[in-house]
């Protein structure tokens, strides 16, 4: 049996008054799974995600990281923070540093690695993500692709237990979509074990070990795949496919 | 002889701005990121907006510099030290918009790389933090040269008790002022100038 990395039971989180944008869910990734949150806009997802790395602070409900909980009082959550890659919608990479920079602050500052090591971890993740030769320009020096990817390093380079993605691609033209989406396959190559909120429904059936439908601030169906594909159970579930995949094929 | 008063003037602003940078850059991260302790920085920032500089300069001179003669009664420094507060006052301001402009995204992405609060402001929000702040603190550097001619009044021979003397002296109540004028250009121009070139090259280079 594979352990498990992390895990959330009964996740609450609400906004006032009345939007409710995590609604008891319960989750577990083991080693090694990837896992994929799909669903509507507004529904919630990102809170969820956020909360699950603990940025959001939730309502009620528990959070795991290995057999450490993140919601009960008097946790380091700075120390365990370090320990969850998080990458963002809108990239934002740290403006006034480099991308190596940008990779290597942590290293230093949260891990304290000494300056040789962590210049070479760094570097080694950006190579993982191809972009060793840009380690010295400045994010406002390169496309958003790019910019993406040193997201993505920067999350990989302190081995975190898990990697959360918040719509990685969304922001992208599909071209650089693309770059980033190769990246994301080389990481499942290397067993990552990552939850990916996304709809590049190709790439999602391709690397996700787990379908997850998120919709109105709870899970309302989990699969494989090949079932959401050829046979959703729900019915917002099926509705949803139909468009995703209507939409995919005019791309 | 206007020479010591232009260099006098030019200390005081130098000065008073570096103390209000000592304190008004924290209190905009106070203010910021410190819900308790808001209240505090507003009460600040609302006494040394609203007082005149003139009646802080002379309240402090001779008032409180009868009780306590060290250091207020020397003017130099209450002249530094009450425009320190007051450009304190402007400058929490001005960095609090700075914070602003920098965006919450880059402190949310500082925390999850594992950075406390206060690290994430070290190591993340002061490097950019001043280059959005440039235009503001030009002006606030200029405010302060303009400003420190108010403390001739309790006696600091700066750039404006200097003219007055070569007033009295001369009986010329034209060329001294125009003389005085043109140096107070020269003070504020140059260093206002360079650092809003400086920010917009930065600003460039940030992609902001």
């Amino acid at each position: 049996m594979v352990g498990i990395v992390m895990k959330c039971e009964h996740l609450w989180k609400t906004y006032e008054p009345h939007l409710i944008a995590v609604k008891d869910v319960s989750l577990k990734i083991g080693e090694g799974e990837i896992k994929l949150i799909f669903g509507p806009s507004g529904s919630g997802k990102s809170t969820f995600l956020r909360c699950l790395a603990m940025l959001t602070m939730p309502d009620k409900g528990d959070v795991f990281l290995r057999d450490e909980c993140l919601t009960k009082p008097g946790v380091n959550l700075n120390k365990e923070r370090a320990r969850i890659g998080f990458v963002f919608q809108h990239i934002w990479l740290f403006r006034h540093l480099t991308a190596l920079g940008n990779v290597e602050l942590a290293l230093r500052r949260v891990l304290k690695q000494p300056k040789e090591e962590a210049r070479e971890n760094a570097l080694k993740a950006l190579r993982e993500v191809k972009m060793e030769e840009w380690a010295h320009h400045y994010p406002a020096q390169m496309s958003g692709g790019q910019q993406q990817r040193v997201g993505i390093a920067r999350a990989l380079a302190r081995n975190p237990d898990i990697i959360l993605l918040d719509e990685p691609t969304s922001a992208l033209d599909p071209e650089l979509t693309g770059e980033v989406i190769d990246t994301l396959r080389d990481l499942a190559g290397k067993g990552t074990t990552m939850l990916i909120i996304s709809h590049e429904m190709p790439f999602a059936r391709e690397i996700a070990d787990e379908m997850i439908f998120y919709d109105g601030g709870t899970i309302v169906e989990t699969g494989p795949p090949e079932q959401f594909f050829t046979n959703p159970q729900s019915e917002r579930a099926k509705k949803f496919m139909t468009r995703l995949i209507m939409k995919t094929r005019r791309e | 002889m206007m020479l010591g008063g232009v260099t006098t003037t030019l200390a005081i602003s130098i000065f008073s701005l570096l103390l209000g940078l000592s304190i008004g850059l924290p209190a905009a991260f106070v203010r910021t990121y410190e819900k308790s302790l808001r209240f505090l920085v507003e009460v600040f920032e609302k006494i040394f907006r609203g007082i005149p500089e003139l009646v802080l300069m002379l309240l402090f001179y001779w008032g409180i510099g009868l009780y306590v003669p060290f250091p207020f009664k020397n003017a130099i420094f209450t002249a530094t030290f009450v425009l320190g507060l007051r450009s304190a006052a402007n400058q929490s301001q001005i960095f609090r918009g700075a914070i602003r402009g920098i965006g919450d995204e880059q402190m949310v992405a500082a925390r999850s790389i594992g950075f406390s609060k206060l690290r994430s402001i070290v190591h993340v929000m002061i490097p950019q933090v001043f280059v959005f702040a440039t235009p503001g603190l030009g002006s606030e550097y200029a405010l302060l040269v303009k400003d420190s001619s108010y403390a001739f009044v309790i006696g600091v021979s700066e750039l404006m008790f200097d003219t007055i003397m070569i007033r009295k002296a001369t009986l010329d109540a034209v060329t001294p002022y125009l003389v005085s004028a043109f140096l107070y250009i020269l003070l504020t121009l140059p260093i206002a100038a360079w650092l809003d070139n400086w920010g917009s090259r930065r600003k460039k280079k940030l992609g902001v």
